[in-house]
């Protein structure tokens, strides 16, 4: 539109540059605790008076992501325009560099979800986790307040998504998995980790495994 | 001239933004795995020359990997560092304001000892200090604990030292923040923990593995400043440790 | 009860929590200790100290999370340090 051209006339390559390199600072920073990072803040803090031209300066944003760290800035709502940063990197096989214990029990939640067909009765978690030694109600070693930690801050992060059963008295709360995870966690590989873990063919569960393989083709197209 | 980046440095990228700061021998074993993972050619000799492609792609976002040498053994070392200063660089999370208030409190006593070091009782009292927020004993001591594990800190019987980690990055802020400090008479590296010269017009300072170098076999060490006769322990050179 | 749950298991897409926690604890290192009172229902033992780290070692190849940048320099503002200032 000419209003586009006329307000990309205004800035000068240069500038859109160097707004550019700003917002991936903000983005980075606002990664740190991996909560997805909204428009408006963007705008707010950086884009400023360069509103105009938003969209050329996030397309140079994706590039230098893409680029140069080696990482995807994929928007998850199109409404509220809201991104997160992914791995574009596949996983490496060799040792891992530092290891946080909690994605240990990420893995666990979302593959009991996943394995169980999309969504799972919070006292199925619960019942599960305490098999392992975890205790929704009880502070774990290294955990630390896991009610909080599951219901609170990998919500935060989209990792879950946590909702109460309609017409349920007393309520009962149930748990799907969040669009971080959809992003981020490959089905086909928690697919393969508990077939190894139960010593058999990842096949059997042949509508999970159904499920496994769409994903990771769609996500080739994408890439 | 740099080379283009490839997915081999964006791995190694990765991989130090997730460590924050490496020895050379793991460097080097990062250097190789990421050229192998990507079916690079991989040249021991050309890691100055990697860094340096990515540090061209990462100069317009004020971030860069850097190198140093440690106070304590004297090696060298590479680590990701922020040059920025800027109202966006303080959205940081990752500590609270008196957190950040109590770190500076710890950098001043550690900055304005001789030893280059402040124990955790004088650290913990400044903690009654602070100005935003005060911090009670328990609280101080667990992000004396974070800074540790995050790497800004050493501690070492309860006494803690800036970390090199923290020395690379904070470089320029420690010499422009305090007038006094003083620079290592060897390497002009800032000195921390050092050895002092007695000579009360000289006091010049020398990394204890800088002593260890430059009075190697010396059996009657003097200052190289006054002259003075050097009074402290002269220690061993340490061996680097072996790659692999 | 093992050998049925794997039957199930094999003829279609049933999956059970309880059983996949028991070869997570496996897994995991679990040190199953003798247990007098004949109790299924939970069995007594305790977890190595390192057991979430192995399981979070082997999980990791799951996720594709980008790492995070942190720093130190520039988190605040930047001042000489202070005169002790007399707070009234
Ligand atoms: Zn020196
Ligand atoms: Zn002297």
């Amino acid at each position: 539109s000419s209003q586009l051209q006329r307000a990309r006339d205004n800035f000068t390559s240069v500038q859109v540059d160097h707004k550019a390199a700003e917002v991936v600072q903000f983005i980075l920073i606002k990664d740190q605790k991996k909560i997805p990072i909204r428009r408006t803040d963007i705008a707010k803090h950086i884009v400023k008076e360069y509103r105009a031209v938003y969209q050329d300066i996030m397309v140079r944003v994706g590039l230098i992501f893409e680029r140069v760290f080696g990482m995807e800035l994929v928007e998850i709502d199109t409404k509220s325009h809201t991104y997160i940063l992914i791995n574009k990197l596949e996983p490496t096989t060799e040792e891992p560099l530092s290891l946080n214990p909690k994605i240990g029990l990420l893995f666990v939640v979302l593959s009991v979800i996943f394995m169980k067909g999309g969504v799972i009765k919070e006292a199925v978690l619960k019942n599960t986790l305490k098999k392992l030694r975890v205790d929704f109600e009880e502070r774990h070693d290294e955990f630390g307040d896991v009610k909080k930690l599951i219901t609170e801050e990998f919500l935060r992060q989209k990792y879950l998504e946590y909702t109460r059963v309609p017409h349920t008295d007393p309520p009962e709360f149930e748990f799907r998995w969040g669009i971080r995870a959809e992003k981020e966690v490959s089905k086909l590989k928690i697919i393969e980790l508990v077939g190894q873990l139960h010593n058999q063919d990842p096949q059997i569960w042949t509508q999970q495994y159904r499920e496994a393989t769409s994903q990771s083709s769609q996500s080739s197209q994408r890439s | 001239m740099a080379q283009p980046m490839g997915d081999s440095h964006r791995r190694f990228l990765q991989a130090i933004m997730s460590l924050g700061i490496v020895d050379e021998s793991q460097a080097n074993a990062l250097h190789r795995s990421c050229c192998e993972q990507h079916g690079v050619n991989y040249d021991q000799r050309s890691l100055d020359d990697f860094i340096g492609a990515i540090n061209v792609q990462l100069q317009p976002v004020f971030i860069q990997i850097r190198t140093g040498n440690s106070e304590e053994d004297g090696f060298q070392y590479r680590a990701l560092v922020n040059m920025a200063e800027t109202d966006v660089t303080r959205l940081s999370s990752d500590y609270a304001e008196n957190e950040l208030e109590l770190f500076r409190k710890t950098m001043d006593l550690i900055v304005e000892s001789e030893s280059g070091s402040a124990s955790s009782m004088d650290i913990l009292n400044s903690a009654d200090t602070l100005l935003t927020r005060k911090l009670k004993k328990k609280e101080a001591e667990l992000v004396l604990q974070k800074f540790v594990q995050d790497k800004w800190l050493n501690e070492k019987h309860g006494s803690y030292s800036l970390s090199t980690r923290c020395i690379i990055e904070m470089d320029q802020y420690l010499r422009n923040t305090y007038q006094d400090l003083k620079v290592c008479h060897v390497c002009n590296n800032i000195a921390l923990q050092s050895q002092i010269c007695d000579n009360p017009m000289c006091g010049i300072r020398i990394h204890i593995p800088c002593v260890a170098r430059f009075f190697k076999g010396n059996s009657d060490p003097h200052c190289p400043e006054c002259k003075d006769f050097w009074p402290h322990e002269i220690p061993e050179i340490q061996r680097p440790p072996s790659s692999q | 009860g093992k050998e049925k749950a794997n039957q199930l298991q094999a003829e279609g897409s049933l999956f059970d929590p309880a059983a996949y926690a028991e070869h997570l604890l496996s897994f995991m290192g679990f040190n199953r200790l003798e247990d007098e009172d004949d109790n299924d229902e939970e069995l007594t033992g305790f977890l190595p100290s390192d057991s979430w780290q192995r399981l979070a070692k082997r999980a990791s190849g799951c996720f594709r999370t980008a790492p995070s940048f942190h720093y130190m320099l520039g988190s605040f503002l930047s001042e000489p340090p202070q005169p002790k200032q007399r707070v009234e």
